[in-house]
């Protein structure tokens, strides 16, 4: 789901800037300089003007601070400010994006606009049959009027030349879950109610204007200064991203200057374990069927759009819940940070008591570059925990739930079983179908949000096939040997 | 039959250059048209000291020892065409 577009890279500038000024102790003073240097007066601006351009890195700025942009009071206000509260600590909400509105508004309101490609021609079967009397013909050109068209797209199936365009809103269309609208100024707005943190139209949005409101800066500050002890839970997705060995990548992450650093594939031992009986004991009490529950927006779909799904959702805690736990044993007193590729995980977190930060793929890797860490140099240290099952690495690629609970069910026990990849409005439609269905051929469901699964997260850095790879190659760094001792 | 490849394409995998844009960089090799497909060499090496957020460069690519800044796929292709088209001559 990384899709690279200038939006992207311009959001990972902004964070490796902010990153770099708070390393070198100028970020109060310099934070309000960023946009002025990124898009000095000589250049050729993106938007209408220079002006309009800075006011946008403003505000991604102030989203990547942890702020909603909704909530500014006044425009005046600099990031001076912002920045300060944000590195004292943030209060977040539960919600984690924001609409950058300044950048959004640029797409259209109304679907449908005729091209040139206009004949102006007698019969003018567009306008004859729009419903809504939406259509005019000026100087020998149709035209649609934005007050009345409704949208039907029966203009563009009429014209015999082709002539009336579709117009997406790219993420409108890429929400399965139909949460995010205009608002009566043009804006775009997400609905909280209703959507379920998958990431899609951040990544969709060719503007850049839905932005994550992060905790990179304020995690930061405190391990710089060492305000504070932390341990970082890495998920086996990240391992999956950089170009290094699964070694490098946790020394290298250690090398941030957390104190101490945990697969969150030890966590996926202890929920392959606790699912796959619980999975057996479900099937014997005569349910139909079980789903995994380790994708967060999976669960939130199932919370907010399709509540008679609930029963069947396996309540095993995921990896991330148990490598919590993990911490909090071996390290009472730290904060404990997930890393991850997932923005729903950051909802999930924030409902958990013992995770105190979430930081993604994208943050992980702009702290890498400003800190100028090179990840194939570092020299792996030894003393990183590595008692992980290669499966439960594997978890991070979809089908890797249902391949880790096959390999500790006991031989000769077969269970059917199958794969939801990526939450759309067609797999959407099989989910709810399934509490009502009488004849059930599948016993177990594993159902993942981003097609592809984790290392297709919305804020990673690899395209999927890159990570396919990687992520082979961070499974077989597991000697057999260790992994049988464990 | 196996040929020697003409060109080297080297890819800045430091972090830098891998987050603005250098990881697509590594699918290169399945974009490759027909012509070029036996006669280039694609490999990873550690930065160069090209990536500095004011000058931004990144991705940085090198071609026969040549600098190609803030690559893409598509950049790359066009430049290695244009070699090719050259030596043909
Ligand atoms: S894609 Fe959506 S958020 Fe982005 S500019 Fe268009 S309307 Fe705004
Ligand atoms: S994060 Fe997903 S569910 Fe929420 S508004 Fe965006 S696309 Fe819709
Ligand atoms: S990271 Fe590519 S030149 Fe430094």
């Amino acid at each position: 789901m990384t899709y690279y577009n200038n939006a992207v890279i311009t959001k990972r500038e902004l964070l490796v800037r902010l990153i770099k000024l708070l390393n070198n102790d100028t970020l109060l003073d310099e934070i309000d300089r960023i946009p002025l240097q990124m898009r000095p007066r000589t250049n050729s601006p993106i938007r209408c003007c220079v002006h309009k351009d800075r006011a946008v890195l403003k505000y991604k700025i102030m989203a990547l601070l942890g702020f909603n942009i909704a909530d500014e009071e006044d425009e005046l206000t600099p990031l001076r400010e912002y920045a300060e509260q944000a590195l004292k600590g943030y209060t977040q909400n539960g919600n984690f994006l924001t609409v950058v509105d300044e950048a959004c508004s640029s797409c259209v309101q109304v679907n449908y606009t005729v091209s040139n490609l206009c004949q102006g021609c007698e019969g003018r079967p567009c306008q004859v049959n729009c419903p809504k009397d939406a259509i005019m013909v000026i100087n020998g050109k149709a035209n649609i009027d934005h007050q009345k068209c409704v949208n039907c797209g029966i203009c563009q199936k009429a014209c015999p030349f082709h002539a009336i365009a579709y117009l997406p809103v790219p993420c409108e269309e890429s929400c399965p879950v139909k949460a995010i609208r205009k608002n009566a100024d043009g804006i775009e707005e997400i609905n909280f109610d209703k959507c379920i943190h998958c990431g899609k139209c951040m990544t969709a949005c060719p503007f850049g204007a839905i932005s994550e409101k992060s905790q990179i800066l304020n995690l930061f500050y405190n391990i710089k200064h060492q305000k504070e002890k932390t341990v970082a839970m890495v998920a086996p997705a990240i391992l999956s991203q950089f170009k290094a060995s699964a070694k490098q990548i946790l020394s290298s992450i250690e090398s941030i200057g957390f104190d101490a650093v945990i697969e969150v594939a030890e966590g996926a031992n202890m929920t392959t374990d606790h699912e796959t009986s619980e999975l057996l004991e479900r099937l014997e009490e005569g349910a139909p069927f079980m789903t995994t529950s380790c994708c967060p927006s999976y669960v939130q779909f199932s919370e907010k759009h399709a509540p008679e799904l609930k029963p069947f959702i396996s309540h095993t805690p995921s990896p991330m819940a148990y490598t919590a736990q993990l911490a909090k044993e071996r390290y009472p007193e730290h904060k404990a940070v997930f890393i991850g590729p997932c923005l729903a995980k950051r909802s999930e977190a924030y409902q958990h008591p013992n995770i105190d930060y979430v930081i993604t793929t994208e943050e992980l890797g702009a702290l890498f570059a400003a800190l100028k860490i090179d990840l194939e140099t570092v020299s792996p240290n030894a003393g990183i925990s590595d008692n992980v099952r290669p499966e439960s690495r594997g978890y991070a690629a979809s089908g890797g739930v249902t391949n880790a609970i096959r390999s500790v069910l006991s031989a000769g026990l077969q269970i059917s079983t199958e794969l939801i990849d990526g939450i759309d409005k067609k797999s959407i439609r099989l989910l709810k179908a399934l509490p009502a269905k009488k004849q059930h051929t599948t016993a177990f469901y594993e159902v993942m949000a981003c097609d592809g699964g984790c290392i297709n997260g919305p804020v990673n850095v690899s395209p999927l096939k890159v990570s396919q790879t990687k992520l082979k190659n961070a499974i077989r760094e597991i000697e057999p040997a260790e992994a049988l001792n464990e | 039959m196996l040929t020697t490849p003409k060109y080297k394409v080297q890819i800045c995998c430091g972090t830098m250059c891998y987050i603005m844009g250098g990881a697509e960089l590594h699918l290169l090799i399945e974009a490759l048209p027909a012509q070029l497909k036996d006669k280039v060499s694609i490999e990873g090496i550690p930065c160069f000291g090209k990536c500095d957020t004011n000058e931004k460069l990144h991705p940085c690519v090198l071609i026969n020892g040549a600098e190609l800044n803030n690559a893409s796929t598509q950049k790359i292709i066009k430049q290695l065409l244009t070699l090719d088209n050259n030596d043909l001559l």
